[in-house]
């Protein structure tokens, strides 16, 4: 039994014990920059800048994790629940639906402050549930945004408020789902809302005063390059592009890595002909200005909703005989995607899941669009999913029945170092789509259509390693329905992720076998996270409404 | 452990079809409402064939899901409750929520569904006590449950009148295997198909065969034709087959005929609920 946690770490862990007791959670950037130097807490969304979802702990690992046992729960308010806690020194920061911060103690589950905003009972969350997916840190304030369409700083230690402002107006249908992204001297969030007809943008903010630094749109305005992808009418003021999950950053390159999702109206490309530019990307920004660096568009003139907000994983490998830094990401519309993030090159682009659309990408990753699968009014069945190979909620008329959630959805992928496999849950089921009307009024469905789920056994869900770079299948997990589990990888040779129906699971990250699994009684669509406190390593998810938290006994 | 999965959308279709050569049912569109020949209900008549008619049946006569073409839906007996039900669903009873439609579709559709109302069903035909003695006679009561009496293998029929349609009584007697009940579980199913027949071989040889109660990715619930119920871990079983296609419910369309039938179905019609 390997018991490295045990020996290296516990000694930063008492470092860091003493510093909290004297001033408080403290997390300057330097800390966020080495996240990776500090395995025994979670300091942001996806667990480091490069967003891996990797845990260097392996305490549980192939040999102990069948003796895996919950260690306390939390019950949560109710609602959706698809949130990714923080761990900071000894104290958690989890959210709860639809915009609530508890803070909890670590050793033994307990509340030590809760903060609720006050959401009026008219907000406008057209697109999603009303959840949130998390919150983040810096120096001792934490940073929620809120499905009212506000950003808040609170005092890490009470949860008092420090500032409160408004991204955007709720009345036109901008809300905030995910997690904000702390760097330094700023926090980046950006917003949902493309089912009534936003238009996207990317926001830093000042993290001490909440001044708005600056606003990057993800659709061009009048004179701008890209605009010209907008066709002659008005289309572009009312065409979605949200930026609705939490990106990535590379510090050495400095440059902050941001995914755009599906064009509004999502069904209906009638006022919107052309690729619409910067709607189902990912851009590379300058952190300090905002300034698109470059840019890749995955799936140009969208009419399936396959928003292309999925976590971007950054990893190095050689590519060609050379040390590449790369960008993977498993994109809704079906496709593994590798691009080199220096450049915005191309490099690899390969099916993961069943998809019926595209005949394949080009040299540069343009998609090779099959004919006749364009939504219409009698209905066109089409994989993915409109919540994607790996996605979610999206459509005219969005039946619970899964998949026009694509392949994919907003669920964390994992990828680990150790075994330089990228790890992503994939939805395999089609859609009906229909091609409806599309009449815009702010704050009200414009989504031109919509969608009907192909479901129960004739659909399926599965978790699968694909090598990183060339996105070839190393094995998969079938799971009995399209899930929206995230994955956690760790250092332990482990994978964990859930299932609709209530499993947790650790597989061996090696070879996919299963080697413990319980049942938590609700859909685990939190997003798990693994943690160490006074020498022992724990793994935290939530199902249902309720946070487990595992360790060994 | 996973068997072949057959193209779903194809047996709704084929359902779809049935319930129209059939049923003699008014055909799509709104021209047979009785109501008011309003933009909106011809509009609302066009989403109602995309959406709602593999369910509720062309003219909102029944099928798998209820008959809307009454007066009172129990449900949705007025407006506000009408476009509460299409916009939420009644997910545990199978019926999805149609989110985002725009509120002009909402209102069309909720008007096409109220001129319904409007509309004469067809009376069932049959004579329901003659049905109700044929129920007795043929053993219906071994396998389902009215007004609480009855065996639990099959669905419970204590308002089956109520919840489907006079075509898919008929066609779930004729031909029960050609598709599987939906909405009647006393759990919601999430999509999956009810009562599939499920044969497991156990790891000490025993076969067992009955309906599937639940499953998730490690375990399967059964319950086999005795009534008892029996709980797998899957891994620890030597086969589960998944006997997609058929019913364990016998096909009654060689043994009822002609009016033996529409009597059995006139009698299932009268089931409202537990009085």
């Amino acid at each position: 039994m390997r018991v490295q946690y045990g020996r290296r770490a516990t000694l930063v862990v008492a470092g860091v014990w003493a510093a909290s007791v004297l001033v408080g959670a403290q997390v300057p950037y330097q800390r966020l920059l080495q996240a990776d130097r500090e395995p025994q807490n979670w300091l942001t969304y996806a667990g480091s800048y490069k967003s891996q979802r990797y845990s260097a702990l392996d305490q549980i690992n192939r040999q102990t994790v069948p003796r895996l046992k919950v260690a306390w729960a939390y019950q949560m308010r109710p609602g959706v629940v698809e949130t990714s806690p923080l761990v900071v020194d000894g104290t958690m920061y989890l959210t709860e639906p639809p915009s609530t911060v508890t803070a909890l103690d670590v050793r033994s589950g307990r509340p030590i402050w809760s903060y609720t905003p006050s959401i009026p009972p008219d907000v406008i969350v057209i697109g999603s549930p009303p959840v949130n997916r998390g919150v983040a840190i810096l120096d001792d304030t934490v940073f929620l945004g809120t499905v009212n369409g506000h950003l808040i700083a609170l005092d890490a230690r009470s949860g008092a408020v420090r500032w409160d402002v408004t991204v955007q107006d709720n009345k036109s249908g901008y809300y905030l789902t995910l997690a904000p992204l702390a760097l330094d001297g700023k926090v980046i969030v950006g917003v949902s809302g493309a089912e009534t007809g936003i238009r996207g943008f990317i926001d830093a903010y000042e993290p001490k005063s909440g001044k708005l630094l600056w606003r990057t749109y993800a659709i061009p305005a009048p004179g701008d390059p890209g605009f010209e992808t907008w066709g002659p009418g008005n289309g572009w003021q009312t065409g979605g592009g949200s930026t609705w999950l939490t990106g990535s950053y590379d510090p050495e390159l400095r440059l902050l890595y941001w995914t755009t999702g599906n064009p509004a109206p999502d069904w209906n490309a009638d006022n919107r002909p052309g690729d619409n530019l910067y709607t189902d990307s990912v851009l590379a920004l300058d952190p300090d200005t905002g300034r698109l660096k470059w840019h890749f568009q995955f799936t140009p003139e969208d009419v399936h909703d396959w928003d292309s907000n999925q976590t971007v994983i950054l990893f190095e490998a050689t590519v060609g005989g050379r040390e590449r830094k790369l960008l993977g990401q498993a994109n809704r519309n079906g496709f593994y995607y590798v691009l080199d993030r220096e450049s915005g090159v191309f490099i690899t682009g390969v099916p993961y899941a069943k998809q019926t659309w595209a005949d394949g990408l080009d040299a540069k990753g343009r998609p090779m669009r099959k004919k006749g699968i364009a939504p219409s009014p009698e209905g066109t069945l089409v994989f993915p999913n409109i919540q994607g190979a790996s996605n979610w909620y999206l459509g005219l008329y969005q039946f619970e029945a899964p998949c026009m959630l694509g392949n994919t959805n907003w669920y964390s992928p994992s990828y680990s170092p150790q075994t330089k496999l990228f790890y992503q849950h994939a939805r395999e089921m089609g859609t009906i789509y229909y091609k409806g009307e599309a009449v815009y009024k702010p704050g009200t469905a414009f989504t031109g259509g919509g969608g009907r789920y192909v479901n129960g056994d004739d659909a399926s869900g599965a978790i699968r390693a694909l090598d990183a770079v060339t996105g070839k299948l190393k094995w998969e997990f079938p799971l009995l329905s399209p899930g929206w589990t995230s994955l956690l990888s760790t250092a332990g040779g482990l994978v964990f992720g859930g299932t609709e129906e209530g499993n947790f699971i650790a597989l061996d990250a090696e070879s996919g076998k299963p080697l413990w699994d319980l049942q938590l009684g609700g859909a685990v669509r939190g997003i798990p996270i693994a943690y160490g406190v006074d020498g022992k390593q724990f793994v935290a998810v939530a199902a249902g409404t309720t946070l487990f938290v595992f360790g060994l006994p | 452990m996973h068997t072949s999965r057959k193209p779903h959308v194809g047996l709704l279709l084929l359902l779809a079809g049935l319930l129209v050569a059939r049923s003699g049912a008014a055909q799509p569109g709104a021209a047979q409402s009785g109501a008011a020949p309003g933009d909106d209900v011809r509009a609302g008549g066009v989403m109602f064939g995309q959406l709602c008619v593999t369910c509720h049946g062309f003219g909102g006569g029944g099928g798998a899901g209820p008959p809307l073409n009454r007066p009172k839906l129990l449900n949705a007996p007025d407006e506000a409750s009408l476009r509460a039900v299409i916009s939420d669903g009644i997910p545990d009873r199978g019926m999805p929520r149609v989110r985002r439609t725009t509120p002009t579709e909402l209102r069309q559709l909720v008007a096409y569904v109220q001129s319904l109302g409007a509309t004469v069903a067809a009376p069932v035909k049959g004579n329901p006590a003659k049905g109700a003695q044929l129920y007795a006679a043929q053993g219906c009561a071994g396998c389902h449950i009215v007004n609480g009496q009855g065996g639990v293998l099959g669905p419970v029929l204590s308002d089956v009148g109520r919840l489907r349609g006079a075509a898919y009584l008929r066609q779930a007697m004729v031909d029960p295997g050609a598709v599987l009940p939906s909405g009647t579980l006393p759990i919601p199913s999430r999509g999956y198909k009810e009562y599939l027949p499920v044969r497991v071989v156990a790891a000490d040889g025993q076969v067992v065969r009955g309906v599937r109660l639940n499953e998730d990715v490690f375990t399967i619930q059964i319950r086999d034709a005795a009534g008892r119920m029996h709980s797998f871990r899957k891994s620890e079983a030597k086969a589960i087959q998944r006997e997609e296609g058929i019913s364990l419910m016998p096909a009654y369309g060689d043994r009822l005929k002609g009016e033996d039938l529409d009597d059995l179905v006139a009698y299932l019609s009268t089931l409202g609920g537990v009085r």
